[in-house]
């Protein structure tokens, strides 16, 4: 176990080091310098800004000097607000969607599991038919779409909830929660009932029903654990996706979060923020890559023992 | 698929078999008989003719304005409405479509070269290369591509051209999986190997063998990328990286009709559920078109 766990981190370190260089690469090669925009500066301000930013230092050398520095966690200051630092911005940014994909995480993994598990008992009858429609259009629907169709509901013609905010108006982290979650919930319940159907077909659960075990044992202690293994295994990219999607979720309900900051940089071009972040998302989304593929093994044996080698 | 000899003429056509049923046959009654997938192709093909159409079949001229009339619900001279410049909300939307579904087309076919050209050159060079080759696409796969896109947009500036590229670029890599499965599946068949023994050279096998072999793989897996492809684009045009003014897609459409739900909301429904229907449709079809070509895969 531990030896996996050694593995595949080790491989995530290349993997993260060639996004840092890719990234920076790209950056530092984009067309017209970050302050050619900008109202004319003297000469001598212009060496001191590119003083403060390295850029008056060979590629390689600005490299080096990035990634000591990210090694240590300073990942500089930002071009557009030269008081702030992009640790800063990440800091007050970063609670708040992290905050927002938990719940949307909660709303994903317990409508998915409540729909999926409903379908697969009562396969190809309404009860199965209804929430796979469901999650189908769950699908199809992406967030942009969703979240301003639910304001529109819930917030403005049904005055149930806030219409945006967080953490501003009780209530107003449900609609934002919902939003992100819903299209997860949509992946997780087909996920669901297709594996816990293969795995209600299987023997030895035709052995529980012999021993005389009560249905809702069977289906929550013998079933759902092995069919349980894709639900994982799609929730660590899926993280990757959560992410993109709290950009869209943050920019409707106008959340004070990290993707907003990231469009909001993006249109300033501001290149350090936008370096930083990207750094920082890549980060999280090896992560919880790495942390899939550890409760992976965890829940499944047989990788434990051979999934080092793969 | 047609039956070929090694030799490479083409046997079926010289034995007229009366009841001969070819697989792409069966393909097609199994796809007919799925209602949904159906409604999904006929869906598509109406929005594709439209859209093809539009600049004559317009009601309305795309960026004319009509200060007076402003932002109208709809009526019976503008179906969809207008917004807030008066200008007729179908034709924008029809105009966007074109946009959306261009770009949805285009990228794929990127993707799709990238992703067919490595995956079989992965799979018919095996060893070291494979390794490597696939190597790189794990790599790739762990990568967040919306942030990289963001970026890109940020760096080369906001154009049609790179949006197809960079949209291909990210999306080629579960074809290249598929291409390499399905190549190395071929490459163990005896009648491969007998080929190869008779001295048929690669491009030969690849041309022979596996295209006709993986074109049912290929079709389901380019059904199913171009609506992802165009859900990528609208969710760059939302926040408003993507498609830029005076053009429109229906992200940015949406985006706008978002802004001004509260007064207007015509102008967020009419986008979002052409946006919604097309990539229902979409799925359905690959999803059929899966159940069709490839029954053994469709488990779930």
């Amino acid at each position: 176990m531990l030896k996996l766990i050694l593995s595949r981190a080790a491989q995530a370190i290349p993997v993260l080091l060639l996004v840092i260089l890719i990234t920076f690469s790209m950056v530092r090669l984009a067309p017209g310098g970050p302050f050619d925009a900008e109202k004319a500066v003297s000469p001598e301000v212009l060496e001191n800004l590119k003083a403060r930013y390295d850029l008056d230092k060979p590629f390689y050398l600005q490299f080096a000097n990035y990634i000591a520095n990210a090694a240590q966690g300073d990942l500089g200051p930002s071009f557009k607000f030269p008081n702030r630092s992009v640790n800063e911005m990440i800091a007050s940014g970063f609670p708040v969607t992290l905050e927002l994909a938990a719940y949307a995480l909660l709303v994903a993994i317990s409508v998915g599991l409540l729909a999926g598990i409903t379908a697969s008992l009562r396969a190809n009858t309404w009860q199965d038919y209804l929430p796979m429609s469901a999650a189908m259009l769950g699908i199809c629907l992406p967030s942009f779409v969703l979240g301003p169709l639910l304001v529109l509901l819930f917030g403005i013609w049904l005055e149930w909830l806030p219409v945006a905010g967080w953490g501003v108006i009780p209530g107003d982290k449900i609609l934002p929660a919902i939003t992100l979650g819903l299209t997860y919930a949509a992946y997780v319940a087909r996920i669901v009932r297709g594996s816990l159907i293969e795995t209600l077909a299987q023997d030895y659960i035709r052995t529980a029903k012999a021993k005389g075990l009560k249905p809702a044992r069977i289906v929550l202690r013998h079933a759902l654990p092995a069919a349980l293994t894709p639900v994982v295994s799609f929730l660590g990219p899926a993280i990757a996706g959560l992410i993109a999607g709290s950009f869209v979720v943050e920019t409707i309900f106008q959340i004070p979060g990290l993707g907003r900051f990231y469009i909001q940089a993006a249109f300033n071009r501001d290149y350090t923020m936008i370096l930083g972040t990207t750094i920082f998302f890549s980060v999280l989304i090896i992560f919880f890559n790495l942390l899939a593929d550890i409760v992976l093994a965890w829940l499944n044996p047989k990788l434990r023992f051979s999934g080092a080698e793969s | 698929m047609t039956l070929v000899s090694p030799l490479g003429d083409s046997v079926n056509h010289q034995t007229k078999k009366p009841q001969g049923h070819s697989l792409w046959h069966d393909a097609r009654l199994r796809l007919q008989r799925n209602k949904l997938a159906m409604f999904g192709l006929l869906f598509l093909i109406c929005l594709v003719v439209i859209a093809l159409l539009t600049p004559w079949i317009a009601p309305y001229n795309y960026d004319s304005q009509n200060l007076a009339l402003g932002a109208s619900p709809p009526s019976s001279k503008h179906w969809f409405g207008t917004d807030t410049l008066g200008r007729d909300q179908l034709t924008r939307v029809l105009f966007g479509s074109r946009i959306s579904l261009m770009v949805g087309f285009i990228a794929t076919s990127v993707a799709l070269i990238i992703g067919v050209l490595w995956g079989t050159i992965a799979g018919f060079s095996g060893g070291k290369v494979d390794a490597i080759m696939m190597r790189i696409v794990d790599i790739l796969y762990a990568l967040p591509f919306a942030i990289f896109i963001i970026l890109l947009t940020v760096i080369f500036g906001r154009s049609l051209l790179l949006l197809f590229l960079a949209i291909g670029a990210v999306e080629w890599m579960t074809m290249a999986r598929i291409m390499r499965g399905q190549t190395l599946a071929i490459k163990r068949q005896e009648y491969v190997e007998a080929a190869l023994t008779m001295g048929l050279s690669r491009w030969q096998i690849i041309r022979r063998y596996l295209i006709p072999n993986a074109l049912g793989p290929i079709i389901v897996y380019t059904t199913l990328t171009i609506p992802s492809v165009i859900l990528l684009e609208s969710f760059l045009s939302f926040l408003g990286l993507g498609i830029q003014p005076p053009q429109s897609s229906w992200g940015s459409l949406i985006s706008a009709g978002g802004e001004t739900m509260e007064e207007y909301p015509w102008l967020l429904i009419f986008p979002g559920i052409t946006l919604a229907l097309t990539l229902f449709s979409l799925n359905f079809l690959g999803d059929g078109l899966r159940d069709a070509l490839d029954p053994q895969s469709a488990k779930d």
